[in-house]
């Protein structure tokens, strides 16, 4: 008797279960498979579905949360169609990861997806972006110089279009000024510039015996924070050496002294104790900790990040700091001895794109197009804390007077790229667990050597070259 | 050492095991009616039920325990029907296959089913089942099968086939058989299966975080690993608060079936028929 | 003659085979095909994404040449190795440890302690990871008891990853060979044990002589179960180091996720995974031979 009233017991409460959860999904499951594109729903409507990263962090305060929102509000297409805001939370990492795994599946394929301008041309290799050299033919703003050429570059493969660019951004050292100052390093109201990787090390040293409970200096370190370990960190460095990641026959570079010197400095700054704990810097939130508290608490004295980080200090943003302006500093990231130019940064960059798969390409395409006219546009550009890709955009007071701009954008002129082919999104990863491995204790040169077999895995051992 | 001292020596060393087995627990309790916790044990400086208030009143985060608990629930009635039925002619008759089968199904229990997730993936994306929840629960059912069918077949085999040939002598078919004799008789061990499957799905969230691609088909498992997946600067209030809530489901069926439990554990036994 | 009685007895061997069949369907179809398919996957370079996503080839044996020459390889069955052993015998020493100490304990001890233990196994994989990596945080609860005995800050996660993971693996895994023991004690018989206290065996030598030798199939057997749940072991890691730093807890399964889809390789990946999988039918072989003497 016992017996059967315990099963019976276990039965309604998985059933009472299950019934729970299918009235929870009923409501929003009216508009079909919502994640299946652009099938019309229930409703008779379209639907667009718009696939980004969220961090994890407060969605309400994400830049293209609020843009996709607004753009959508203030469309004329509104009432015919609905926006389905579909974000992947993961680091930025597990986000290249779980896109190409939608893209590839006609089932769950978004039809507008953000792709970094590194994973377009793997993607579009793949065939799972459309083209869009048709559709750009007819958008005038395209075509009348409102975009920079050099952003279109970004996400042109083979002389084919595969996203509309909707940002880029420039690299450099972010400092504290009062930390800083208060290390000796700069006097009161003085500019900071290093001029070689001795320098920051040398500042390092000064925070470290001055202000022994700041951090001196952060940089993402781990394969966690993804390309921006790759791109913020090793090739910033890397870069400065003079040396790139492909020689002109293409190969790749996968062992020489000047990896093995940029490696080195990586190792300096975290076996003296300069760089953060890996506990702080391996993990999805690095580059969230130290722009939105370590900076801001006066608890870094600097930061190696993108200009982007000033977006989350505005008013509206994830970390609001008031006069920011005045508190911190950028300076430009120093080649390796000073040897010209000088200084070094990077630029990458954001699009938008309409997957193969996705079922209403047409319609999507002119919410890009309203996405990025000018007056939705400036505001989102602004939240994003980024560059635009606008030249029209550029010239608004609002956004040319913002602070760190113009130093921002003129690191843009002599900015150098990331290889653009299909391989780099791959050899990129490999990057970051050769970083991630320097920082947590590997030697240089073991580190590079595994790099050297990774790379080799991957676009095999003819295309690598070592010197 | 006298038998007395030996005796409370063996009290202490099982105290402070416990204590320690239960500490990281402490936090995780403690932390969810914190409304200020972080890492480390402490009292709180004021107790709070908004945790779970916050986590209970989100929709996304129900709809994720409801999906869990279907995927799971769902699973383990598969497992134990399908498991029940395929043990029963292995149990009764003589097949001239069993002991290679049976063999061949030990030979499964024993893959680590993780390994071959890049061939479920594109196998699914073939035939249109990624991002779909009964496609989830195929695949876990299958893989939760070889092990669901052996200790089946080994709680039948302890069934003496003398009960049912009763029933037969009445003219039972073998499906009454089953359902009126045998099913009855093997409850602890059904109970052991339905559990043990249940436990597995409900924490695995790695074959869902592939398989399915709508956030909001997410289930709970995997909503938790997001939550805290790129930890950093957490709120482990929130945090504490919905683990407890996830792991409720298991320390009820648990509490449940402890009768059942201890008489189906004599794992060894029953692994070994 | 001959040929209508062995028609009869298929007849016969089919219709009892009946309800075999749901089982051997969705085996065969979510079970064995997966395995063949990565069979197959793993002499191709299929990919995530890039070219070699559209239309993948043939490529011999290159994935497992790649596979056999990268020492990261090495170092993920290494790692694989040294967590399985580690959680063994953590989880067999302490369980037995534990199944021992309890016999014979007062009832209203048992009731207390038992959960204790068992809460930790009854706890989803995730929960797991939560609680250790809040416990042995820098900051954590682990830090702060020793820093009441003045004895510095232990960076468990990043400084000693390995041992962090299978602490983990041990916390949540130990009640199942307590479990296992406790059954396996009962069934031995308190006179063995008392006529070997009367013949002046001291308590070790009654466990070692007596006690073991009686257990010993459970031994075997809570060894293999062990085993073969250890070597899947992948949200537990995955959520508590990433595999990191570095590679210091990138076991098979880990590094199979980070080449197979991290890295896009999909073909590599499954070349790991058929490695997992053989290393899985060795435990399993192993496995039926120890159950064979009584099927």
């Amino acid at each position: 008797m016992k017996k059967k009233q315990i099963m019976a017991l276990l039965m309604t409460s998985v059933m009472a279960f299950s019934m729970a959860a299918c009235g929870g999904s009923g409501g929003s499951s009216d508009g079909g498979d919502s994640s299946s594109g652009g099938d019309s729903g229930s409703s008779g409507k379209s639907k667009i579905t718009f696939t980004f990263r969220d961090d994890g962090t407060d969605l309400e305060t994400n830049a293209l949360y609020k843009w996709v929102n607004a753009a959508y509000e203030s469309w004329d297409k509104k009432d015919e169609v609905e926006l389905d805001v579909a974000p992947i939370t993961a680091d930025e990492g597990n986000y290249f990861t779980k896109i190409a795994l939608q893209l590839a599946d006609p089932g769950t394929c978004p039809d507008l997806v953000c792709e970094d301008t590194f994973q377009l041309p793997n993607d579009a290799a793949a065939g799972y972006l459309t083209d869009l050299t048709d559709y750009v033919a007819d958008y005038a703003d395209w075509n009348d110089g409102k975009y920079y050429e050099s952003m279109q570059k970004m996400v042109t493969m083979d002389d084919k279009v595969y996203g509309i660019p909707y940002c880029t951004d420039t690299r450099g050292l972010w400092y504290n000024k009062s930390v800083l100052e208060q290390a000796g390093v700069i006097a009161a109201g003085e500019e900071w510039q290093p001029e070689s990787w001795q320098d920051i090390l040398d500042a390092c040293k000064a925070i470290k015996d001055n202000c022994p409970d700041v951090v001196p200096f952060w940089c993402n370190a781990g394969k966690a924070s993804g390309e921006a370990t790759s791109m913020q960190t090793y090739e910033m460095i890397y870069y400065g050496t003079g040396a790139r990641l492909q020689d002109e026959d293409g190969k790749w570079i996968t062992k020489s002294p000047e990896i093995e010197e940029s490696l080195q400095f990586l190792s300096d700054i975290f076996t003296n104790g300069y760089g953060p704990s890996l506990s702080l810097v391996l993990n999805g939130q690095a580059a969230n900790t130290s722009s939105r508290e370590y900076l801001p608490q006066n608890k870094l004295g600097i930061d190696l990040d993108g200009i982007w980080i000033t977006g989350s200090w505005k008013e509206n943003g994830a970390a609001p700091w008031d006069g920011y302006e005045d508190e911190v500093g950028l300076a430009a990231m120093p080649t390796s001895e000073g040897q010209d130019p000088g200084t070094v940064t990077l630029a990458g960059g954001w699009a938008l794109s309409i997957p193969e798969n996705s079922d209403n390409k047409d319609l999507t395409f002119e919410f890009i197009q309203h996405m990025m006219s000018p007056d939705v546009y400036l505001q989102s550009i602004l939240d994003q804390g980024n560059i635009c890709t606008r030249t029209d955009t550029a010239e608004e007071e609002e956004y040319s007077a913002q602070p760190f701009f113009e130093t921002a954008t003129k690191f843009l002129e002599t900015a150098d790229f990331r290889p653009q082919n299909d391989q780099y999104s791959t050899v990129s990863t490999s990057i970051q667990a050769m970083v991630e491995s320097v920082v947590s204790g590997t030697s240089p040169a073991d580190a590079m050597n595994q790099y050297h077999t990774e790379v080799a895995r991957v676009v095999g051992e003819d295309n690598t070259v070592q010197k | 050492m006298s038998d007395r001292a030996v005796k409370v020596l063996h009290y202490v060393i099982l105290a402070i095991i416990a204590i320690a087995f239960v500490l990281p627990l402490v936090w995780l309790l403690i932390a969810s009616l914190d409304s200020n916790a972080n890492q480390s044990l402490k009292w709180p400086t004021e107790w709070t039920f908004s945790n779970y208030v916050d986590v209970m009143t989100n929709s996304k985060n129900l709809k994720g325990f409801g999906i869990g608990l279907i995927i799971a629930g769902v699973q383990s009635l598969v497992v134990v029907l399908v498991s029940g039925l395929a043990a029963y002619p292995l149990s009764r008759y003589n097949l001239s296959y069993k002991k290679g089968l049976m063999y061949a199904i030990l030979f499964m229990t024993a893959l680590p089913m993780i390994a071959v997730i890049v061939p479920v993936y594109k196998m699914f994306l073939n035939i249109g089942l990624l991002d779909s929840i009964p496609g989830v629960i195929l695949y876990l059912s299958a893989s939760g099968l070889p092990y669901g069918i052996w200790l089946m077949k080994n709680f039948m085999d302890a069934i003496p086939v003398e009960l049912e040939e009763a029933a037969w002598v009445d003219g039972a078919t073998t499906m009454q058989s089953i359902r009126k004799v045998v099913a009855p008789l093997m409850f602890p061990g059904i109970c052991v299966v339905f559990i043990y499957t249940f436990s597995g799905s409900w924490g695995n969230f790695f074959i869902p975080y592939i398989l399915i691609s709508s956030a909001e088909k997410q289930p709970a498992a995997v909503l938790l690993y997001q939550f805290f997946g790129q930890h950093g600067s957490i709120s482990y209030g929130p945090l504490a608060a919905f683990s407890v809530i996830y792991a409720l489901p298991s320390i009820l069926l648990y509490i449940l079936s402890q009768n059942y439990m201890s008489k189906g554990f004599t794992m060894s036994g029953a692994a070994k028929g | 003659m001959q040929k209508s009685m062995r028609k009869k007895y298929m007849l016969d061997q089919a219709k009892k085979s009946v309800l075999l069949i749901p089982a051997m369907v969705l085996l065969l179809a979510f079970f064995i095909v997966p395995i063949i398919l990565t069979v197959y996957y793993s002499f191709t370079n299929m990919a995530l994404t890039g070219s070699a996503a559209q239309n993948f080839q043939f490529v011999g044996l290159d994935n497992y040449k790649m596979m056999l020459t990268d020492p990261n390889t090495l170092v993920s069955i290494k790692n694989t190795f040294i967590f399985l052993i580690g959680s063994l015998v953590g989880q067999s020493v302490l369980g037995f440890l534990i199944a021992y100490l309890m016999k014979n304990k007062a009832k209203g001890f048992r009731r207390v302690i038992g959960p204790c233990i068992l809460a930790g196994w009854v706890m989803p994989e995730i929960v797991v990871s939560l609680c250790c990596l809040a416990f042995f945080d820098v900051s954590g609860t682990f830090n702060k008891m020793i820093g009441l005995l003045n004895i510095p800050g232990v960076d468990f996660i990043y400084g000693h990853p390995m041992l962090t993971i299978i602490i983990a693996n041990v916390w949540h895994g130990t009640a199942f060979s307590m479990m296992n023991f406790q059954s396996a004690l009962d069934n031995v018989s308190g006179d063995i044990e008392e006529a070997a206290r009367v013949d002046g065996a001291n308590r070790i030598q009654t466990l070692v002589r007596i006690i073991v030798p009686c257990i010993k199939d459970t031994i075997a057997t809570n060894t293999m179960l062990n085993t073969l749940s250890t070597l899947g072991v992948f949200g537990l890691i995955w959520a508590l180091t990433g595999g990191g730093p570095g590679m210091a807890t990138n076991t098979l399964p880990i590094y199979m996720y980070n080449m197979g889809l991290k890295n896009f390789q999909l073909g590599q990946g499954t070349a790991i995974g058929m490695l997992l999988l053989l290393v899985g039918a060795v435990c399993s072989i192993i496995y039926t031979r120890v159950l064979k003497t009584d099927d």
